[in-house]
């Protein structure tokens, strides 16, 4: 076990808790009351409609954005104030973070330099593996394709080795073969002490690897079920009556 | 909140039965990116412990700077137009100016207003690199100090006004037939200091600017009033040195640089973190 799951999982706090966390814009409420806690290793899903707050939700997870109300804290430490915290945690968002100008590897260091890993270069090189982008490592990431940048997104979420994984819409842009090696990571990320949420309105994508379902719907946690409680093609069902009924 | 019917099937069976179809060697590969269950124990608490303790603040610093100064390198778009504009300046400067009018008198202001105002039009470019693909988001999540991020950002401007004044006082030189032999190092001196101060500000408001839909209008309207007192000190001292005057001339413009730089530079390092609040 790492040391930074180590210390979170020593400290018994939970990988992530949100408590009474709100976000408005103005008067229009993006995310609203929601409490939730997350064990180390758990991995949640929630689905959700356009709309539905669900990209509010995971950015104030990883304290991009910060909640109106409420507050969200990773194994223990508050998310806006805490370095260690943040150092926990990888986000795959809609956007890349990646710089266009910049090759494949030079991102990587860069990010590698700012989270001041050990041994820098094995594993950025590593991770271009992980990715199979080896071959175009010295090629302006300008020059990929979505896909492409996508699975390098991918490499520098989990380059610093994150306990705390958010995902939103990974699979965006993603042909099969891709699709399929991002579903493997998700597999392996299932280790125990790295605890995953993941954001999609793919519901079969979404229930795949799932420990806990959620249903997000104007801000609000309309349904919250273990994986194993959960008949897909009634949860398909229950779910378009929902976001029908909520739209 | 709903409750779902439980359906009688594995659903992990069906995740590793899909992941062997569809995934080969790659597969395989994605364990280099997550230490696997079966990894080396030790070689993996060795490696966190080192990660846990996060990069000092000057390889941050270090680290802003250098990916910046490698995007202008690839890209050569702020040094182009910075220079491309200086330079006409300098042009419009030479014919706009009557002969009559000892250039040397005047050179100093107009060296520092070109390179004001060629410097105002790469400050916009500096942020704007930062939100292509949401990079400063990334960068802002990563354990990073937010001083650190500023003097990164400070330092990389530094570098591309520097290079920038290079070539604009050779070809005011040129134009105007002047002399710098003998004091250049006072000259370096004062280019040095305003630029800092210049780049203190300029960055700061960069950051300010580019959160706003107005922002490539309200920097210069934001920054120039602020910058009165570097360009007044930078044109006088520019102004002694370029007509000859000893360099004991220029010590007290010097100081004051050196001081409105350290003022600038510790609040605006300061307030950097504020600025880059959501």
């Amino acid at each position: 076990m790492s040391t930074l799951a180590a210390s979170a999982s020593a400290s018994g706090a939970p990988a992530v808790a949100a408590r009474g966390v709100e976000k408005w814009y103005g008067p229009l409420p993006a995310v609203r009351g929601i409490d939730f806690t997350l064990a180390p290793g758990q991995f949640l899903t929630v689905f959700g409609p356009n709309g539905a707050g669900k990209t509010t939700l995971l950015r104030m997870l990883c304290g991009a954005v910060k909640p109106t109300r409420g507050a969200v804290s990773v194994s223990g430490e508050d998310v806006a104030e805490s370095d260690a915290a943040r150092r926990r945690i990888g986000l795959l968002s809609h956007q890349t973070f990646l710089y266009p100008g910049l090759s494949a590897a030079e991102n990587l260091d860069f990010y590698a330099r700012l989270y001041g890993l050990a041994r820098r270069r094995e594993r950025v090189e590593q991770a271009l593996v992980s990715v199979g982008l080896q071959e175009r490592r010295a090629d302006c990431v300008r020059t990929f394709s979505r896909g492409m940048q996508q699975r390098l997104a991918l490499a520098r979420t989990l380059l610093h080795r994150p306990t705390l994984v958010l995902l939103d819409e990974p699979y965006t842009g993603l042909d099969p073969h891709a699709a399929a090696m991002l579903r493997a990571v998700l597999e392996r990320l299932k280790d125990g002490r790295t605890t995953v949420v993941l954001v999609t309105h793919n519901l079969s994508q979404g229930l795949e690897q799932a420990d806990r379902v959620v249903v997000q719907v104007a801000g609000r946690w309309v349904s919250d079920e273990p994986r194993a409680a959960v008949d897909a093609a009634a949860f398909e069902r229950v779910y378009t009556e929902r976001v029908g009924a909520a739209a | 909140m709903t409750s779902l019917a439980a359906e009688p099937h594995d659903p992990a069976a069906e995740v590793r039965a899909s992941s062997d179809v569809h995934a080969s060697a790659d597969v395989h590969a994605f364990a280099g990116v997550h230490p696997s269950a079966d990894a080396d124990p030790s070689a993996d608490a060795e490696r966190d412990e080192a990660d846990s303790m996060g990069a000092p603040f000057l390889a941050q610093v270090w680290a802003v700077a250098r990916k910046d100064l490698l995007l202008e390198a690839r890209s050569r778009e702020r040094l182009l137009s910075m220079g491309t504009f200086a330079v006409l300046v300098a042009i419009v400067f030479s014919f706009a100016v009557d002969p009559a009018v000892r250039a040397r008198s005047i050179a100093g202001a107009m060296i520092w207003v070109t390179v004001l105002f060629a410097g105002t039009l790469g400050l916009g470019r500096s942020f704007a690199l930062e939100r292509e693909a949401e990079a400063l988001t990334g960068v802002l999540l990563a354990p990073v100090d937010r001083g650190a991020l500023f003097l990164g950002k400070w330092l990389a401007n530094m570098a591309i006004v520097l290079a920038v004044e290079a070539l604009v006082f050779p070809v005011f030189a040129l134009f105007f037939n002047l002399g710098f032999a003998g004091s250049l190092p006072a000259l370096v001196a004062v280019v040095v200091l305003a630029t800092a101060g210049f780049m203190a500000l300029g960055t700061l408001f960069g950051a300010i600017a580019a959160h706003t839909r107005l922002g490539e209008t309200l920097l210069p309207i934001l920054l120039l009033p602020l910058l009165a007192p570097v360009v007044i000190f930078a044109c006088a001292a520019t102004q002694r040195l370029l007509v000859g005057r000893p360099v004991s001339d220029v010590v007290s413009q010097i100081k004051m640089l050196g001081a409105f730089d350290l003022v600038f530079l510790f609040v605006c390092t300061a307030i950097f973190g504020a600025v880059m609040e959501e």
